[in-house]
């Protein structure tokens, strides 16, 4: 369960001056369901992912996170968090499996459950085969299953895929898709950020559309259609941030 | 902590997933962070280059190199025979007498022309120029004026001017001496003091001297920046290759964090000291070829004198490692991280080399001065002359020092916008 209110970050910066990244964000987002956030570069997704994951302080406005509040409770929401972004990158002088496994001992895993949940994920995402190659000796589908699997070693109930499959070819990105899709199916509440539509029309129950640090629009893809009139998901973006020719 | 028990949910709303059995805080954030490190940190070739290759290699190496020129070139000094020549001797044989036979010369007779020439084509070292009437001065018991033809840009014509001046303070006694006893009187009456010098075992030698020149440069600049490598990949690498974020959303908190990261710079620095430290013991006390002029030349280092050296070297290490860990945390990147250390590295270079130029018994003010009272205590320690007070006092500001860099780093990493500037 997440929930989020009048969330806003704002940055100095040397050409704008100050300016809100995020600007009075509001929604929740409920167990079992996959909320996607789409909108375009710099539109605030990341900073927003990242203050509901206690990296940034919010300007103003709260959120809980399985009922912890971010400002107050930073440890426990991170416990109850599994954070995945396409950026991320691995360790490379370490295997999957030591990568895995120090996310786990960082969780506070008992070293017998941490090496029984390694078993199981490993087995999951068929990783057995490199689980003991160096981070820089793998692919990057590969890295990708081990950042996965370094996600979600505490099972966690919220988890945050931030632009998780750029710079996947199709087959890794698939991967992640159906790894989003049992997050969801095991009760889990996911938020979802991506600038790319199809994603968001395959993957998401509800939708909040971000533009310019604010949500222009919070519904389900039939509710976005109906509110716009348009049926090309495209276009019903375009109109929501006011961008339609 | 209470992290086991999820606080009540709000109420209307469905409750999220309890968090599964399994989740006991065994070991501490630190200790997996340092664990973590630690492993990553020595399977890089650079850090055990730097750290263990390097220290036990290049610092008995680096004495052999030194030592055994700096010996020779003694020696050479010594044993070799100096080209000198003479204006006018011709003309004075009693003067020719009295040199006849001196050690490490040889005199040719040249013109005064010739004398000049052949100093600056370097074929004679130095001359004499004895004037016309010597032989009558040497006979009327006169003084004799003897003029020294040196060239003052030539260090050989220089060490062959001093040789030539102490030939002639040497036979002028045995001159008077006879003079002396060809009028019955003793000999003694010329040298009313004989002087000697007897060096103490432990007051250290020439080859001591120099090993306290620049064996503590050496060795603070080891223990500063023996966990370069590794603090950079600490944080600006781990920033560089987007790990960093995914550490910061884990349970450990920052503070865990840094400081598991700082235990981490601080162990490797710690190694590099000490190893630096045991590179410099081994030629003291095995018989490797190349480094037995250490032994031949008596050198020895006291239990006080490595006491020191640990002493100060392990706080300095400490120190180190927070300035290196504040710049990586500072930085975006590690090559980022290398441009704000080459300023750092130049002071604390300089810092180390004063050490050099100062004398071992300095005032205890400086003691205060970061690296640079490290490097004296050092150097007392290799001279034999510890100032217990000076080596207390050096020992407990670096440890402030690092305390202050510590404290810096880890306000630093509390900062989000310089973890996340990329």
């Amino acid at each position: 369960m997440i929930e989020v209110h009048e969330l806003t970050k704002t940055f100095q910066d040397k050409k704008r001056g100050a300016f809100n990244a995020v600007d009075g964000v509001s929604f929740t987002a409920r167990p079992g369901e996959v909320f996607g956030l789409l909108g375009p570069n710099g539109a605030g997704k990341t900073t927003l992912l990242r203050m509901l994951a206690t990296i940034l302080t919010p300007s103003s406005g709260t959120a809980t996170i399985a009922g912890f509040d971010i400002g107050r409770q930073p440890q426990q929401v991170r416990e109850h968090i599994g954070f995945l972004t396409g950026s991320a990158g691995l360790y490379e002088r370490l295997t999957a499996r030591e990568t895995v496994a120090y996310f786990g001992d960082l969780q506070g895993l008992a070293p017998e459950e941490r090496d029984r949940r390694i078993r199981s994920i490993f087995a999951a995402l068929d990783m057995e085969e490199f689980a003991d190659r160096r981070g820089d000796k793998l692919s990057t589908g590969q890295k990708q299953r081990v950042s996965i699997a370094r996600a979600i070693i505490h099972e966690p109930p919220v988890l945050f895929f931030d632009e998780p499959t750029s710079g996947l070819d199709v087959i890794a990105a698939r991967t992640v898709v159906r790894f989003i899709r049992r997050c969801r199916d095991e009760g889990r509440t996911v938020i979802f950020s991506t600038h790319i539509m199809s994603e968001v029309e395959a993957l998401c129950d509800r939708i909040g559309v971000i533009y310019g640090g604010r949500l222009a629009a919070v519904g389900t893809l039939e509710e976005l259609r109906a509110q716009t009139g348009q049926t090309a998901f495209e276009s019903v973006f375009l109109r929501l941030i006011g961008e339609e020719d | 902590m209470s992290t086991t028990t999820p606080a009540p949910p709000t109420p209307g709303v469905p409750e999220t997933p309890a968090i599964p059995p399994g989740r006991r805080p065994r070991r501490s954030p630190i200790a997996v962070v340092l664990r973590k490190e630690l492993l990553e940190t020595f399977r890089d070739k650079r850090t055990v280059f730097s750290v263990i290759i390097s220290p036990l290699l290049i610092t008995p190496l680096m004495l052999a190199v030194v030592g055994g020129v700096v010996s020779r070139q003694v020696k050479q000094e010594r044993v070799e025979t100096l080209p000198v020549g003479m204006v006018g001797a011709k003309e004075a044989p009693s003067v020719r007498d009295a040199l006849r036979g001196a050690p490490g010369m040889r005199f040719e007779d040249v013109t005064q022309a010739e004398a000049e020439e052949r100093i600056r084509a370097r074929r004679l070292r130095a001359a004499i120029v004895l004037p016309a009437d010597s032989e009558a001065r040497m006979r009327e018991m006169r003084e004799v004026p003897v003029r020294i033809l040196v060239d003052a840009g030539s260090d050989t014509s220089q060490a062959a001017a001093r040789r030539l001046r102490d030939l002639f303070t040497e036979r002028g006694r045995r001159v008077i001496a006879r003079r002396l006893m060809d009028q019955g009187l003793s000999s003694e009456l010329a040298s009313p003091f004989a002087v000697s010098e007897a060096p103490l075992k432990s007051g250290g030698t020439g080859a001591t001297m120099m090993l306290a020149t620049f064996l503590p440069y050496v060795l603070v600049i080891s223990a500063i920046i023996g966990g370069l490598y590794a603090a950079n990949d600490l944080v600006a690498g781990e920033k560089e290759r987007g790990t960093l974020e995914t550490l910061l959303v884990s349970r450990a908190s920052r503070r865990d964090i840094v400081t598991g990261k700082f235990l981490a710079v601080a162990a490797v620095s710690l190694v590099s000291s000490f190893l630096s430290i045991v590179g410099l013991l081994i030629p003291f006390y095995l018989p490797i070829p190349g480094l037995d002029w250490m032994a031949k030349a008596d050198l020895k280092l006291s239990a006080t004198a490595i006491a020191v050296m640990l002493f100060v070297q392990l706080p300095l290490a400490v120190l180190g490692a927070g300035l290196l860990l504040a710049i990586s945390t500072f930085s975006r990147n590690q090559k980022e991280a290398q441009t704000y250390l080459s300023p750092v590295l130049i002071v604390v270079t300089v810092a180390a080399m004063l050490s050099m130029f100062l004398k071992a018994e300095s005032s205890r003010l400086l003691a205060l001065v970061p690296v640079l009272n490290a490097a004296m205590a050092l150097k007392q320690a290799l001279t034999g002359t510890v100032d217990v007070a000076f080596v207390a006092i050096a020992f407990a500001a670096s440890i402030v020092y690092a305390a202050l860099a510590i404290a810096f780093a880890t306000a630093l990493f509390q900062r989000e916008s310089v973890l996340l500037k990329a």
